[in-house]
């Protein structure tokens, strides 16, 4: 079996590898012939003249030809040098890599709520099908996915942060705290920074789990097995535990995977409210200023996290269900 | 027809059905008939005075361009209603027959399947849509629904894949296949019902996702233009006075609240039915 | 129960939190969120993509200029600046200007600022390869010597009145010491860290996030009494009200100045607002040319007599007031508030419906099918209106357009666009009517660049040579050129080749805390080291 399985993980690197390569190449292309330039945003609303131009294209390396400038950039990645955006003026690694802390923080605290509270919600719903706790929690978990993430943020950081003031309205840290205060008091701030936007995803995500945990449960429920073992007078909380979560788990496992590139790209609007450091609005803000390396870099961590979803839900149902297995 | 008839009184028979049924009919009745009595959701009466809040000659107030914000959210009911439902038909249609067969097949198929989904996931849609723009200079309200479509399916088909892999090895099926059933029957009588679990449920919350985003596609141009007015671009104008005015955006919210709960109750009512029926 | 638990969790939160959220600011230190974190705010390396107005506020708190603009900003008599490095200078004759350096101004680290760094700022600043704009700016200049260690010497060639506004507004200078040849590019060290001559230094700077400035104790001006600023970022409109309004910041910049958000910080009881001349104006630009074919005219704005009708179908002072309240005027002419050209111009015209549709008439434009919409010769008075999504402020007023037209039965069809495909669009001519937008510099000689035939950005292919001859003596006239500036104006509204419809203020809403206050329209904070914060 481990060979098996070892097996098989190299055949999907290499698919991976192979995916990637596709899709960066198609990035390059595609963000080429879609209108609009870095230089653009410099002309809309100054003067700028046609020598400038002229000298900023060749400062930029967009003089070259576009297979001259992908070669040099394929060359640069394979060392490990993404290039230097042309916005920031820095490399777009550095730029990536002082964003990371921030994007997994918020990130990971919303996976974390979805993949815990939103799948035990979810499967509450489900063995209480019907009731008024069911109902209730559908439809205010539904009105908080129908509400954009924008509007929830503004809405909160108006009442809790300027109303109220309980919370810092935006930001990551407070700039006038000392930088050689305790951990307490940085993680006290950190924590106050980091609710209000953790909560507003929160609101607008937790449907979804919720949702597809309730109907994988429901379907599980009726499955003849659950009958067989309930009819065997094993207990209820034995047949929920060791039979209906394992199979209700599937389309939840599937959402992770599909969720975990939203760590980058995900919380656009949230971190632009709260004016949280995250990769969200650099990858944005790299597509509007058409900034070509600094959206090479964010796109190709966004698809490698969309390869790697793929392969954690594969792996998963695997272990989940070793029938699964021969086919995978 | 008779089969859809007999689904449809299932529905009816439950409470949560008749209510989604009810609300659903309610707003697109109200989106037909309303609006020659209702003021031009286009007309500026009064612009210096901006948004008013809500009163008798204006229910739901008016916005910052002093128009009659009832009337508005009326008349957008014909745009996102239409995006939405379209829309989610078509990517649920291609995302169940992509995560079918791939689920089923299995082997290369699958990963060819899969690694296509990875790389319509990977590449972010503003570029496709940002290529759509330079060379078409206005899109009709087709062509928009397909564009929506198209790029919408490819997390259904994993789940749909996920679900088929699941069950692939249930006794029902494999007893299916030793009774010699063939690969079509099997994949549409036997798995696919038993997948509209979670692809129900991936329509009926991609109702306001496509709603919003037909928002945001008309931001980028391409799309429905103002002053025709939609749900979603209602939203987004509005972020300005979010707190000056919160009655324009809270109004088209509500409409989008509204509507996504009563499809997800229909959606409910449906798998209900499906399941008691299926298997 | 675990009601209870989350509920407690809630509150512990928001006990820490409340501690950690009253961001009050001791005396003596200031916060200010911009939109933008500045990454180069360093003369001569603000160019191409840093060319921001972060970066150049920013560089105006580390580097001191030669001279600053005076009260009334007027760019082309010298006398009306006021000493910075430069203590005093004189003209020599109408291509020479000698200026003297203050023997008191140091750099950070002590050493005296000398002729040569003046010399060296120069030779980087008009290299095109290290700084096309600036070389672009300063292309009249022809040669900048060092006579002794305090007096520079800058010959030109070409005589004009703003000689020394160019001298001073645009290179502030460097340490030469500090730096390699003028050739080299600036070391990231200097750059994160400069040294400079300014009120402040870097102090702290978290990417993405803040930068800190400390107090120079040997500024030439005296010590600063604000000791400590911290220039927050946030580039939603929003999150910077908020913090404003929270009171977790003390000044924001950059706000629109829609009634809405006036309206929100005119109710904060702790904030008040400053109004400034802002340099944007905002414009309708008619293409002179057909989309397409870029040597035919325009088929329905090639004709001067529609471009007037439709400036005066609109009711530019409602829209004004309905978008700006008072904090805006209808510009005569393509003139912002900071250039002090517009204070001798007429009012601008009003709307006249009545005569809009009677000029349209006679230019024999009807509604023959009677759809609302006027025609000639089977072809509909339709236009489509382009705008960028990503201003509020244009995303309202085109809604407002295109209403009010509809009235005169002109049929304007919205594109709003993705910045990049909107400008890429306006370059190349394919549009009919553009909503632009242009931040001037405060120098009326910029006119040329959008208004005169070959101008650089006249993206519209507006052509009117005696506009052209009017701009050249205006700019090259030896007492200002005010009254030839005028008559450029006046026929530019004569030949209407745009609707110019707003030129706003800058609406600063700042904090009570802070006293004597004075904010530049040219660079808001340049005064900030006189400030008090209380």
């Amino acid at each position: 079996m481990a060979r098996g399985l070892s097996g098989w993980l190299a055949a999907r690197a290499v698919q991976a590898m192979a995916t990637l390569a596709v899709v960066l190449i198609l990035l390059f292309v595609l963000m080429r012939i879609a209108p609009g330039d870095p230089l653009g945003r410099l002309a809309s609303d100054r003067p700028i003249t046609p020598a400038e131009t002229a000298a900023l294209r060749a400062r930029y390396g967009l003089d070259r030809p576009i297979a001259a400038q992908f070669a040099s950039y394929v060359q640069g990645a394979v060392r490990g040098d993404f290039g230097t955006s042309i916005e920031y003026g820095r490399p777009v690694g550095a730029l990536i890599a002082e964003r990371l802390p921030a994007t997994f923080l918020l990130g990971g605290v919303v996976l974390l709520v979805n993949f815990t509270v939103g799948i035990w919600l979810g499967a509450l719903q489900a063995t209480n099908r019907g009731t008024l706790l069911d109902r209730l929690l559908t439809a205010v978990s539904l009105a908080g996915h129908a509400v954009p993430s924008f509007w929830l943020g503004l809405v909160l950081a108006w009442l809790v942060g300027v109303r109220w003031r309980l919370l810092p309205a935006a930001g990551m840290q407070n700039p006038l705290l000392d930088p050689d205060a305790g951990l307490a008091a940085r993680t006290a701030d950190l924590l106050a920074h980091l609710a209000l936007p953790a909560l507003t995803l929160c609101v607008v995500s937790l449907a979804g789990t919720m949702r597809y945990q309730r109907r994988a449960m429901i379907e599980v429920l009726r499955f003849p097995y659950i009958a067989t073992a309930r009819a065997k007078g094993v207990p209820e909380s034995q047949v929920l535990h060791r039979h209906a979560w394992r199979n209700a788990l599937f389309p939840v496992l599937t959402l992770f995977g599909l969720w975990l590139p939203i760590l980058v790209t995900g919380a656009v609007f949230v971190e632009s409210v709260f004016a949280w450091p995250g990769l969200g609005l650099l990858a944005a803000d790299a597509v509007g200023a058409r900034d070509y390396p600094l959206l090479m870099g964010t796109a190709a961590l966004a698809a490698g996290l969309v390869i790697l979803g793929g392969i954690v839900t594969d792996l998963a149902y695997a272990m989940l269900d070793p029938r699964v297995r021969a086919a995978a | 027809m008779s089969w859809l008839a007999q689904l449809w009184a299932a529905v009816w028979r439950r409470r949560s059905g008749r209510f989604a049924a009810v609300a659903l009919a309610t707003i697109a009745l109200a989106a037909i008939v309303l609006p020659p009595v209702l003021p031009d959701p286009a007309a500026q009466p009064d612009i210096v005075a901006g948004a008013t809040p809500p009163a008798s000659a204006h229910p739901f107030g008016t916005d910052q361009l002093s128009r009659d914000v009832l009337s508005r959210v009326v008349s957008g009911a014909r745009v996102s209603l239409a995006v939405a439902a379209l829309a989610v038909l078509v990517s649920m249609t291609i995302g169940a027959a992509v995560g079918l067969t791939a689920g089923y097949f299995g082997g290369s198929v699958d990963a060819l399947l899969m690694r296509i989904v990875d790389a319509g996931l990977a590449i972010p849609r503003l570029f496709i849509l940002l290529l759509l723009l330079a060379v078409w200079e206005r899109i009709p309200l087709p062509a928009l629904v397909l564009i929506l479509g198209t790029t919408g399916w490819f997390g259904a088909s994993r789940l749909v894949r996920g679900e088929v892999i699941r069950l692939r090895h249930e006794p029902f099926v494999s007893g299916a296949e030793a009774l010699g059933a063939g690969r079509r029957r099997v994949m549409f009588r036997h798995l696919l019902p038993n997948t509209a679990g979670p692809l129900l449920v991936a329509a009926t919350l991609g109702v306001s996702d496509v709603i919003l985003l037909e928002a945001g596609l008309s931001f980028l141009g391409l799309g429905i233009q103002p002053p025709t007015p939609s749900w979603g671009a209602m939203i987004l104008d509005a972020k300005p006075v979010l707190v000056v005015a919160p009655w324009t955006s809270l109004f088209p919210g509500l409409a989008i609240v509204v509507t996504v709960l009563a499809v997800n109750l229909l959606g409910d009512a449906l798998s209900d039915v499906l399941d008691s029926s299926g298997a | 129960m675990i009601a209870r638990r989350v509920a407690s969790v809630c509150a512990a939160v928001c006990a820490l939190a409340g501690q950690a959220s009253s961001q009050a600011r001791p005396p003596g230190t200031v916060v200010i969120v911009t939109g933008q974190f500045a990454s180069s705010p360093v003369p001569t390396t603000m160019e191409g993509a840093q060319s921001t107005t972060a970066n150049q506020e920013l560089s105006d708190q580390l580097f001191l200029r030669l001279a600053n603009l005076g009260p009334d900003r007027r760019t082309a008599d010298e006398r009306s600046f006021q000493p910075a490095l430069a203590r005093r200078w004189e003209r020599i004759d109408s291509l020479t200007i000698a200026v003297e350096l203050d023997p008191r101004a140091r750099w950070q680290d002590g050493r005296p600022v000398v002729a040569n760094d003046v010399a060296y700022t120069f030779a980087r600043a008009r290299d095109p390869k290290i700084a096309p704009k600036l070389a672009n700016l300063l292309r009249h200049l022809a040669d900048v010597s060092p006579d002794g260690d305090r007096r520079v010497v800058f010959r030109f060639s070409r005589a004009y009145p703003e000689q020394f506004y160019d001298i001073v507004f645009h290179a502030s200078p460097l340490p030469s010491h500090l730096l390699g040849p003028p050739s080299a590019e600036i070391p990231r060290d200097f750059i994160q860290n400069p040294v400079g001559s300014g009120p402040y230094r870097i102090a702290r700077a978290v990417p993405g996030q803040f930068i800190e400035l400390a107090a120079n104790p040997n500024f030439l001006f005296g010590p600063p009494k604000v000791s400590r600023v911290l220039f927050r970022v946030a580039g939603d409109p929003e999150a910077r009200m908020n913090l404003l309004l929270s009171d977790e910041a003390d000044a924001i910049e950059n706000v629109p100045g829609l009634v809405e958000n006036v309206r929100r910080f005119s109710e904060a009881a702790h904030v008040r607002a400053i109004a400034l001349p802002s340099s944007t104006m905002g414009y309708l630009l008619f293409n002179q040319r057909d989309r397409v074919d870029r040597s035919r005219p325009h088929p329905i704005l090639g004709d001067p007599g529609v471009r007037r009708a439709i400036r005066l179908a609109l009711d530019r002072q409602g829209i004004v007031r309905a978008t700006f309240d008072r904090f805006a005027a209808v510009p005569y002419g393509p003139v912002s508030q900071l250039l002090w050209i517009r204070e001798q111009s007429p009012a601008a015209e009003g709307q006249n419906l009545r005569e809009a549709r009677r000029l349209l008439a006679s230019l024999g434009w009807s509604d023959s099918d009677g759809d609302g919409v006027l025609d000639k010769n089977g072809m509909p008075l339709a236009l489509a209106l382009s705008y960028p999504l990503t201003s509020e402020v244009r995303r309202k007023i085109a809604l407002l357009v295109q209403e009010q037209l509809r009235a005169a039965g002109i049929r304007i069809e919205l594109i709003r666009l993705e910045g990049a495909v909107w400008n890429e669009r306006r370059t190349r001519g394919d549009f009919d009517i553009d909503f632009s937008s242009v931040l001037q510099d405060p120098t009326p000689s910029g006119l040329t660049q959008g208004w005169s035939c070959d101008g650089g950005t006249n993206v519209a292919k507006y052509c009117n040579p005696k506009v052209d001859s009017l701009l050249e003596r205006a700019i090259s006239d030896p007492r200002g050129g005010g009254a030839t500036w005028q008559a450029a104006l006046r026929q530019i509204e004569e030949d209407a080749p745009a609707v110019f419809l707003y030129a706003p203020l800058n609406v600063y809403p700042v904090s009570r805390r802070l006293h004597d206050v004075r904010l530049r329209p040219e660079s808001p904070w340049i005064q900030l080291w006189s400030w008090r914060a209380g």
